[in-house]
């Protein structure tokens, strides 16, 4: 399969407006002239088909699922419902202001209520806000609960330490500081959470231990119950980070791990579009001790009539305005209605047997560190290619050649050169097959071509250093540069 | 493949899960077809009714507006709609270039010179904004308008909390709705104050004169506006009266309301201020053959590769959202966009000025210049009932700036009024006749 990305010239678009207009908008009544625009807004006026052509030639030079297959680790990139789609464009979803009464808004308020209930089920916590808007701000919301728990008992001067393994998601120590926390690493063993030294770091100063199960070395963190009770031992809350949920559904829950918070990625493991890098949509679960401090409303049922609850004094208040991302809980709902109870079970071994096929293909061709039962993900060290004077930088560049994405790269941390590799279950054995021969074929390559690719994409290898050295981030940048 | 694997059954998949965390069954039903999932969720949808079904006069940050069906045949484009953040620049120019020229139209709007890539929403926006500002200013202390939307001050006290900051209130002119700038210079002069953010529109839909002193009161204090883009077609830029960072809320341009989801935080600073700033940022480059190209950048602020010392720990952000906000800013044009506000701006008039005469109504209730929107105050019974009223009529009113929680901020019975695309002469005549017989007058013409 040979594989060629549209290449579009399209033109710059301070090349269709006039510098300056001259031209200002009409005049408002009673707006003060320190507040009126002297101009227009710089931008074109385009007609319709201009427009629909120009953003099509973009689409044309950008890789989607749709497109071939995207195994970014840890970002669960699976096929997106098309019936979701079609759902979340009704009129009566999509055409509804959050602030209409709740007696119009019914509908939307038991799909919330709908999902959350399934979402219970999942996670095995007892309670869900659907509010965060990604998972990122999940683990915000989730420390801020941690961190209003702690002040009501007292303890918020004295447990000032988060704690993570050196495999977690970047987005876990960010938050943590966000939240006001010191982080602290602790050194994995075998890609795993080592237990002594877990032993050795939780105190009196813990706050929460944050882990990803099954890691981002796609293994299964199988101490878990052991790491719930040292956690809890010292006093401090064992947060659950849910972007690996995939490889577990219907398997185990965090809440049976004895995890006290979680965030899940409903636009990773329940299928909504990741949009190009979003929106998402982040759940948040929690366990009896933290559930009081979710955020408000809460969607709640009585009778048969919903509404949105804001009386929780415990509540940290307020992460975004609403009530979370209605627009993808819709999808994702669709799709826990159309999989169920055993098609969710079936997608967790559906993505652990891609993956773990797909591992045992690739370990041929390049080392794979730890044991060799992974979950959804796994990972491969590109170190080897060194020798060639080859890095997995080059490898990644060349699989875009292939016609398919390339894996997550230089992540986790502890692994040199690291590329990790996720499959999720929508993609058939074709498909996996297609995706180790053309690793194949890249890993196999000579330098020369490894070094000049890739060449079939909309433009070469890009000069990243020379996008931080000189930053030109507006076409304001652009036009100046174009100048001088 | 699992015979490729040799294993005999699933299970042997999940040896490393230990049997005493292993649960039996979910507890959910079973699954259902296609066809069975689209009918069993119309069927719930069905007791929506959607802002079309009324008269909607229902605005704050979220907009009522037509959404043209250009922009959403963009977003179902799949290479757009199922891709993942560009980590790979070379495949992914067409989103990182919708992107860039995402930036470059909120640098336009807002005369600042850095944008990012967007944020969750314009109230975490701002929240993202009193981190930056922490960050270029020392401080303790961050003001913000009063009437700023109790949503918005939850969110910004939830990200204050962390830093162990404080958001304080400026407290406005009971009869414009103003800030008070005495207690804003009186504040920066007891030092300690880091950063002050402001509305335009306020809270009230107000644009507040006032605003455009604010930043001669400041002096080095950075001046975070939260800005209505759509306000920004025939507004300053608010660089030229002394912003720092702006922010805002960008669903109206080209995403439906969606019961409040997904929305669209817009971000732009200073240029000075960029390594500083939260979030995804496309910068132009040349690939090796010496052409354009688009990359995200600036990444050592980012939470991927800084970890704990990032600037913000935002991984997933609104790309999709912000493609729909340039592609309909594209569509409709920045002499459309203008026009609009402008409509806009003289059916809010035009509703006011029937609403002028109602009894047991303060129509607008502040003497401050307006453009789509307006606060009422309803001076005889309550603001709920008002509403209810309404709505039994096909009439969406506008909604209550209460803050809900129980014993929250003191109870007000005013209520934020918008003027929309959906609505016309005859809604607001319709609109003033209900708010009269909703106040115990008659019906006009009665």
């Amino acid at each position: 399969m040979t594989y060629r990305q549209a290449h579009w010239d399209e033109p710059p678009v301070w090349d269709l407006v006039p510098e300056r207009s001259g031209e200002a908008p009409p005049a408002l009544p009673g707006i003060p002239e320190g507040f009126r625009r002297k101009e227009y807004v710089r931008w074109p006026e385009l007609d319709e088909l201009e427009v629909l052509r120009h953003y099509t030639r973009l689409s044309q030079m950008n890789f989607g699922i749709e497109t071939g297959a995207y195994p970014l680790g840890s970002c669960t990139m699976k096929y997106n419902p098309k019936v979701s789609e079609v759902l979340a464009r009704r009129r009566n979803a999509a055409e509804l202001h959050p602030y209409q009464p709740e007696s119009t808004a019914q509908g939307a308020l038991e799909i919330l209520w709908r999902l959350e209930r399934i979402l219970v089920r999942v996670t095995g916590m007892p309670e869900v806000s659907l509010q965060p808007s990604a998972g990122a701000h999940g683990e915000y919301a989730s420390l801020l609960m941690v961190r209003a728990h702690f002040a009501e008992r007292g303890e918020s001067a004295q447990r000032t330490e988060v704690l993570l393994p050196d495999t977690a998601h970047g987005t876990n120590p960010a938050s943590a500081a966000m939240a006001g926390y010191t982080t602290r690493e602790i050194v994995s063993k075998n890609g795993c959470v080592d237990l002594d030294a877990l032993r050795a770091a939780v105190s009196d100063r813990t706050a929460c231990f944050m882990l990803t199960n099954p890691n981002t070395a796609g293994l299964f963190e199988s101490d878990i119950l052991e790491i719930a009770r040292i956690v809890h031992g010292a006093g401090g809350m064992l947060y659950y980070d849910g972007a690996n949920l995939n490889a577990i559904l219907g398997i185990t829950s965090p809440g049976k791990m004895g995890f006290d918070v979680a965030h899940l990625n409903l636009h990773k493991t329940f299928a909504t579009p990741h949009g190009g890098g979003g929106p998402g949509a982040g759940v948040l679960a929690a366990g009896t001790t933290l559930a009081p401090y979710l955020p408000i409303p809460r969607v709640v049922k009585e009778g048969r009539r919903f509404r949105l609850d804001y009386d929780r004094p415990k509540s940290i208040g307020k992460i975004k305005t609403a009530y979370g991302n209605f627009g993808l809980d819709l999808r994702a709902y669709a799709f826990a209605l159309y999989h169920g109870e055993d098609g969710l079970k079936h997608i967790a071994e559906r993505s652990v047997l891609n993956s773990n096929y797909v591992a045992s293909r690739l370990g041929k061709l390049l080392p794979r560190p730890f044991r060799p039962l992974v979950k959804h993900e796994f990972l491969l060290s590109g170190a080897p290619l060194r020798e060639r004077g080859v890095r997995t930088l080059d490898l990644a560049k060349r699989l875009l050649d292939e016609g398919v994405h390339a894996p997550t790269i230089y992540f986790p941390s502890l692994v040199d050169e690291a590329l990790m590799v996720e499959l999720p279950e929508t993609e058939s054995r074709r498909s996996l097959d297609h995706y180790v021969e053309a690793f194949e074929r890249a890993v196999t390559d000579t330098p020369e071509n490894l070094h000049a690719a890739p060449r079939s994409t909309a433009v070469r290898r890009v000069d990243e250093v020379r996008a931080a050295r000189e930053p030109l981030l507006s076409w304001k940048d652009l036009r100046a540069g174009a100048k001088s | 493949m699992r015979e490729a694997l040799g294993i005999a059954s699933a299970e042997e998949l999940f040896a490393d899960v230990p049997k005493k965390a292993r649960i039996g069954r979910l507890g959910i039903d079973p699954g259902l077809e296609e066809r069975e999932v689209v009918a069993s969720v119309d069927r719930i949808l069905a007791k929506n009714r959607p802002l079309t079904d009324f008269a909607c006069f229902l605005g704050g940050r979220v907009a009522a507006r037509y959404v043209p069906a250009a922009v959403d045949a963009i977003l179902s484009r799949s290479e757009f709609l199922t891709a993942y953040t560009p980590y790979q620049p070379e495949a992914s120019q067409g989103m990182l270039r919708a992107l860039f020229e995402f930036q470059s139209l909120w640098v336009e709007m807002t005369g600042l010179d850095v944008a990012n890539a967007s944020l969750y929403d314009g109230a975490t926006a701002a929240g993202e904004a009193l981190l930056l500002c922490r960050r270029v200013h020392e401080g303790t202390r961050f003001l913000v308008p009063a009437s700023l939307p109790w949503e918005e001050k939850s969110v910004l006290r939830n990200y204050a909390t962390g830093p162990g900051l404080h958001v304080e209130e400026i407290p406005y002119d009971p009869r414009s709705g103003g800030l008070d700038l005495d207690f804003v210079r009186r504040s920066v002069a007891a030092g300690d104050v880091f950063g002050v953010l402001a509305d335009v529109p306020n809270g009230f839909g107000h644009v507040d004169p006032a605003v455009l002193e604010l930043k001669a009161a400041l002096g080095d204090v950075p001046l975070v506006i939260a800005a209505d883009p759509l306000s920004l077609t025939t507004l300053a830029p608010p660089a030229s009266y002394g912003a720092d960072v702006v922010v805002g809320e960008g669903q109206g341009f080209g995403t439906t309301p969606s019961f409040g989801g997904p929305l669209l935080g817009l971000f732009a600073c200073r240029r000075e201020y960029v390594r500083a700033a939260p979030g995804r940022i496309v910068g132009a480059t040349l690939d090796a053959a010496g052409d354009r190209a688009y990359t995200l950048t600036l990444v050592t602020r980012e939470q991927h590769i800084r970890r704990s010392r990032a600037t913000s720990n935002i991984c997933t952000n609104q790309s999709l959202i912000a493609l729909a906000f340039v592609v309909y800013a594209s569509l409709v044009g920045p002499r459309g966009l203008a026009r609009l506000q402008a409509e806009l701006a003289e059916k809010a008039h035009a509703l006011a000025a029937a609403l002028g005469g109602v009894d047991g109504l303060r129509a607008p209730r502040f003497d401050a210049p307006y453009l789509g929107e307006f606060t009422v105050e309803v001076d005889r019974g309550t603001a709920a009932g008002f509403l209810d009223h309404l709505r039994a009529r096909g009439i969406l009113g506008g909604h209550s700036l209460a803050d809900p929680r129980p014993g929250g901020t003191p109870r007000t019975e005013q209520v934020l009024v918008a003027a929309t695309e959906w609505v016309g002469e005859r809604e607001i005549q319709k609109y003033a006749d209900a708010a009269r017989t909703a106040l115990g007058g008659a019906e006009a013409g009665a």
